[in-house]
């Protein structure tokens, strides 16, 4: 940042419109602006902190000046304004704050609530442009809590150089050094991480890897149910067949082919009852479907007893129609055309029918309603006959099949009983291939009933798995986002402190090299010292520290050194504004500052009274000067003039 | 300057962190006058666009 002009208009002594532009000349750096006390140097350094950064007293209307008021009439408005002209890495700057008041009749001017505080930018290829944000656009330039290093009141800066001030030298490294971007930085990276892990956690269950275990079991567990299924069926088959061969052996075999060919009637007798009795299951499970209408035949006969009683009572339909109640008391006039009034012995009887009468529609409803559940009952008691003589049926096909199963039992009990052996063994083998069947039949029911079983659970499983494929998606998002953001925060928490060391190191260094130039006493004191505590110390020749010992105007001069220091490290192009900076040195050291200074800022505005000013320090600023003003102070009007002194 | 020195501190780390740090940093030094800024939301906005890349 270069300090290029700035413009005051009616601000404290500096009535009207007034301009100053600085020296930005890399030789003649330095910008002298003097005048005697009172003359107006530290407002005109007030205008520069109250322009960038809003600094200046609680009550800003104290910043108006006092001889615009003054000369305003009553309901005029006041104006005070601070512009500033800067360039700034190569980009040209105009900053504006403006404050405006109305007189009021009682002389004074209240301001309103904000100042205006307007940034504008020209960048390199001439194009102009106002910056939406001009606070953070500064803070980029020159932060608000670092320009006090840059712009600062040179009586106060002894501050760094006080025993007990280590927090402030701490806190004036980290902020121009940017540590505290740094830390803050990292701070808020690791919140972020902290924000991802707790949102991670709650919608990671780690399920779909789960889940697709749950699925991978199932459908191998169904192929397996499916193979094993074959192979009983393959099994039935061969036994089937086996018994086959066997009754056709019987069936030759002439003392067991009278019985093989009654089995075989029976066995024929048994296939058709049984799929008669099969199809009646299935007949009476159809009936049972509609079982509803049965079992609320009771509510219905109720609802109907209801709206029979309430037809036979005349209630519905009613006899007046609640329409043409409501379309009299529109027209409020009798069917005859008598007229009547609110409130009349008509009107409330109309009312007092209307609250008792139902909307046409309900009652068509209604009406509705019973014709529709009338035919229920016939409905429920056709249902409940079929029912009766399905069941009827079955039981009797029960018995059949039972009493044709007995039969069978008794021809295999003759066969096995034989006294022919190979008859005896053939019904024993056959009667071992039927149970075999029965029992691989009893399998295969069993597999049926878990392959259905497992259809569902991998139908519900497919559902959870696209949800949790869903969530996975939205994980992994996360979890990148969550390892970014602590990475970010731990790459800082790595460098932070090699970098601030380094910084802290440097500043030293550079501290040391500028104080044993200012310093007039330069063999006395040997080292300076800024140890990991930030404890800024002077050693002296005997190897002690000389901090406490030493006087106000070498404080200073440490101080001075110190920020010169911060300022050359940061590498940062600012301007070192600097008010009453030699008020209280003596010639020594004012003449080594002077000398020195220049060289180390890369602008320099110096706010001076002549007396601080003159003699060799003069002739040393002198062919580095810029550009210089006095500020003269008129009794009579008690304003100031910047007047351009021209060497 | 010391943006630059910063920036080279993170040589070593791998781009997305190297342009997270960077952006981060450009957002604290514009709220660095505040003392409780609320820069999370754009950090996230941050870290989002780099993951979407």
């Amino acid at each position: 940042m270069k300090l290029d002009r700035i413009t005051l208009e009616n601000f404290r002594q500096y009535h009207g419109k007034q301009r100053l532009t600085f020296s930005k000349d890399s030789k003649r750096n330095a910008t002298v602006i003097h005048g005697v006390n009172g003359a107006g140097k530290t407002s005109l350094f007030l205008a520069i902190n109250w322009c960038l950064y809003g600094e200046g007293p609680s009550n800003t209307g104290e910043l108006m000046s006092k001889e615009a008021v003054s000369g305003a009439r009553e309901g005029e408005t006041i104006s005070t304004s601070v512009e500033l002209a800067f360039i700034h890495d190569g980009e040209r700057y105009l900053v504006s704050r403006r404050l405006v008041g109305v007189k009021q009749l009682d002389g004074s001017v209240p301001v309103a609530n904000l100042d205006d505080f307007t940034m504008m930018r020209t960048k390199r290829d001439g194009q102009a442009e106002r910056v939406n944000n001009p606070i953070g656009r500064m803070n980029s330039i020159l932060p608000s809590n670092v320009r006090t290093y840059f712009i600062f009141d040179g009586e106060k800066i002894d501050d760094f150089a006080r025993p007990e001030e280590n927090e402030q030298v701490r806190y004036a490294i980290y902020n121009v050094l940017k540590l505290e971007v740094l830390e803050r930085g990292r701070n808020h990276l690791q919140a972020v991480a902290n924000e991802y892990r707790k949102e991670l956690k709650n919608i990671s269950r780690g399920e779909l890897h789960e889940l697709v275990e749950q699925e991978e079991k199932a459908l191998d567990e169904k192929q397996k149910a499916i193979l094993r299924k074959d192979q009983l069926e393959r099994e039935i088959e061969s036994a089937r067949r086996k018994i086959s061969d066997i009754d056709g052996r019987l069936r030759e075999m002439q003392s067991a082919s009278g019985l093989a060919h009654q089995r075989d009637i029976l066995d024929g007798e048994l296939t058709k009852r049984q799929s008669e009795s099969d199809q009646l299951v299935s007949n009476i499970r159809d009936l049972a479907t509609n079982g509803f209408i049965v079992i609320a035949q009771s509510a219905v006969e109720k609802a109907l007893s209801v709206l029979d009683g309430k037809r036979e009572r005349g209630e519905i339909p009613s006899s007046i129609r609640q329409q043409f109640i409501q379309d009299l008391l529109e027209r409020m006039q009798c069917i005859c055309g008598r007229a009547f009034d609110v409130g009349g012995e008509e009107h409330r009887r109309l009312m007092a029918l209307m609250d008792s009468s139902l909307p046409g529609s309900l009652e068509d409803n209604v009406l509705d309603t019973a014709a529709a559940l009338r035919p229920f009952s016939e409905r429920a008691q056709s249902l409940k006959d079929t029912l009766d003589r399905s069941m009827q049926r079955r039981a009797e096909l029960f018995d059949i099949i039972r009493g044709l199963e007995e039969q069978l039992d008794d021809v295999s009990r003759q066969l096995k009983g034989s006294p022919q052996e190979e008859i005896s063994r053939l019904e024993k083998q056959r009667e071992d291939f039927r149970a075999d069947i029965e029992s691989y039949k009893l399998e295969q029911g069993s597999l049926e009933t878990r392959l259905e079983s497992l259809a569902l659970e991998l139908a519900a499983l497919k559902k959870k798995i696209d949800a949790a494929k869903k969530d996975q998606t939205k994980e992994d998002v996360l979890t990148r986002k969550m390892s970014l953001a602590q990475r970010s925060a731990d790459a800082i928490d790595q460098m932070y402190q090699t970098f601030a060391d380094e910084m802290r190191e440097r500043i030293e260094a550079k501290t040391k090299e500028v104080f044993k130039l200012l310093i007039w006493k330069d063999s006395h004191f040997q080292d300076i010292k800024l140890g990991p505590d930030y404890k800024l110390d002077v050693i002296d020749r005997y190897g002690l520290s000389a901090r406490p010992d030493l006087s106000a105007g070498e404080r200073q001069v440490l101080s001075l050194s110190f920020i010169t220091a911060m300022s050359r490290v940061s590498e940062e192009e600012a301007p070192l504004v600097m008010d009453t900076p030699f008020g209280r040195l003596s010639s020594q050291h004012r003449n080594n500052i002077t000398e020195h200074i220049p060289e180390l800022a890369d602008q320099l505005v110096l706010f001076v009274t002549d007396e601080e000013l003159r003699d060799q320090a003069r002739a040393n600023l002198e062919p580095r000067i810029g550009a210089e003003y006095r500020l003269e102070f008129n009794r009579a009007t008690s304003c100031t003039e910047i007047v351009e002194v021209n060497s | 300057m010391i943006k630059d020195r910063v920036a080279n501190l993170f040589r070593d780390y791998d781009e997305d962190v190297r342009k997270v740090i960077a952006a981060v940093i450009v957002l604290e030094q514009e709220h660095i006058s505040m003392e409780r800024p609320r820069v999370k939301d754009a950090i996230k906005e941050i870290i989002d666009e780099a993951v979407q890349k």
